[in-house]
């Protein structure tokens, strides 16, 4: 393991910015956001690339829980990658409708993330989308992955364990089909 | 149903799978990380859909003649690899199934010049009546040529990644 230990991540123990306090509240509910009309296509709603915008502004705001946002990179310590990701699309929204983005880690490893977003109408309450994702930390000066660092640790490890107690929704695990009516 | 389209469609590609798209990554898709950023991928992936779907006569003008839209119901996106700004991509979309208003479609993005794999994407989508907002039945020319897309199509070897349920997958 003689590369992780030279790389900038693994050999600070602390982060050169303040963590936030760390909110127990399950699942995360923290994110909210309004849609913009540069997010609105030809159809008249939110477009299916900028319901991923929105969501991963949301991944931001899970990560700055253990000390991974965008702090993270503007110090060029590391970054997060997104592996893989799922989305279901369930119902529209329009331009300046107010959003509220829950988050619920699924699992995780020593340098990955497994959770699950869901996107309600902030107003009128409605699912709109949910969107499953794989993070992987990133060391930013090798651009490969790397263990999450000594500070983001304990608070994943933490945040999942607060999550544990949720039900997990039906949209985690998805395999997409078309599924014949009998 | 519709009956018919009032416009010239443009002619049908049956080339299998099918490799007409073709796209270059956008300054404004480029995120803090230097690359493209995961929800633009989606976009990309959404810009060959609506090639996949013009090809079967509803592109812009089925939208614009509000006779009808096509919605997506639910996606799924690999990312293999990265692609910074000014990256040209190339496309190959296979139908993987229809039925009589949804197709289930599987994209490889691909770097157009270095040939690797960027990502991929099995999505479905959904015909959409544009007055009720409703799913719909395809128009019947466009169901016509899914049917010539699908003769084409069927007998395509399904690709790896398709089909995936995310996990750790730990050892």
């Amino acid at each position: 393991m003689q590369a992780v230990v030279s790389l900038r991540s693994a050999r600070m123990k602390l982060p050169p910015y303040p963590m936030i306090e760390l909110d127990l509240a399950a699942p995360l509910d923290r994110h909210r956001a309004t849609v913009l009309p540069e997010w609105i296509d030809w159809n008249g709603h939110m477009n299916v690339g900028f319901y991923v915008v929105a969501f991963d502004k949301a991944t931001d705001t899970l990560c700055n829980q253990f000390g991974c946002g965008w702090e993270y990179t503007r110090e060029k310590i590391g970054m997060t990658f997104v592996l893989e990701a799922h989305v279901t699309y369930d119902r529209e929204v329009k331009e300046g409708d107010p959003l509220r983005i829950t988050s619920q880690i699924l699992d995780y490893d020593a340098k990955r993330l497994h959770f699950i977003h869901a996107m309600y109408h902030a107003d009128d309450g409605y699912l709109a989308a949910t969107n499953e994702l794989m993070l992987m930390n990133i060391d930013y000066a090798t651009r490969r992955s790397a263990p999450w660092p000594d500070w983001a640790m304990p608070r994943i490890e933490t945040l999942a364990a607060t999550h544990k107690s949720l039900p997990v929704p039906p949209q985690a695990g998805r395999l997409i089909g078309i599924k014949r009516k009998k | 149903m519709l009956q018919s389209l009032p416009y010239e469609l443009p002619e049908l590609v049956t080339r299998a799978p099918l490799d007409i798209h073709h796209a270059t990554v956008l300054p404004e898709w480029v995120d803090w990380n230097g690359h493209m950023n995961v929800a633009f991928y989606v976009t990309a992936f959404d810009e060959a859909s609506g090639t996949f779907m013009r090809n079967m006569g509803l592109g812009r003008r089925y939208v614009d003649g509000k006779l009808g839209m096509t919605f997506v119901l639910e996606t799924h996106v690999t990312y293999d690899r990265e692609m910074r700004e000014g990256a040209p991509m190339r496309f190959i979309t296979q139908l993987l199934a229809r039925d009589g208003k949804r197709v289930h479609l599987f994209h490889e993005m691909f770097h157009a010049d270095q040939g690797y794999l960027a990502a991929t994407n099995e999505t479905i989508v959904m015909n959409i009546d544009y007055a009720s907002r409703r799913s719909a039945p395809w128009p019947v020319p466009a169901a016509e040529r899914l049917e010539e897309l699908w003769a084409t199509h069927k007998d395509l070897p399904r690709p790896t990644k398709v089909g995936r349920v995310m996990g750790l997958g730990k050892k």
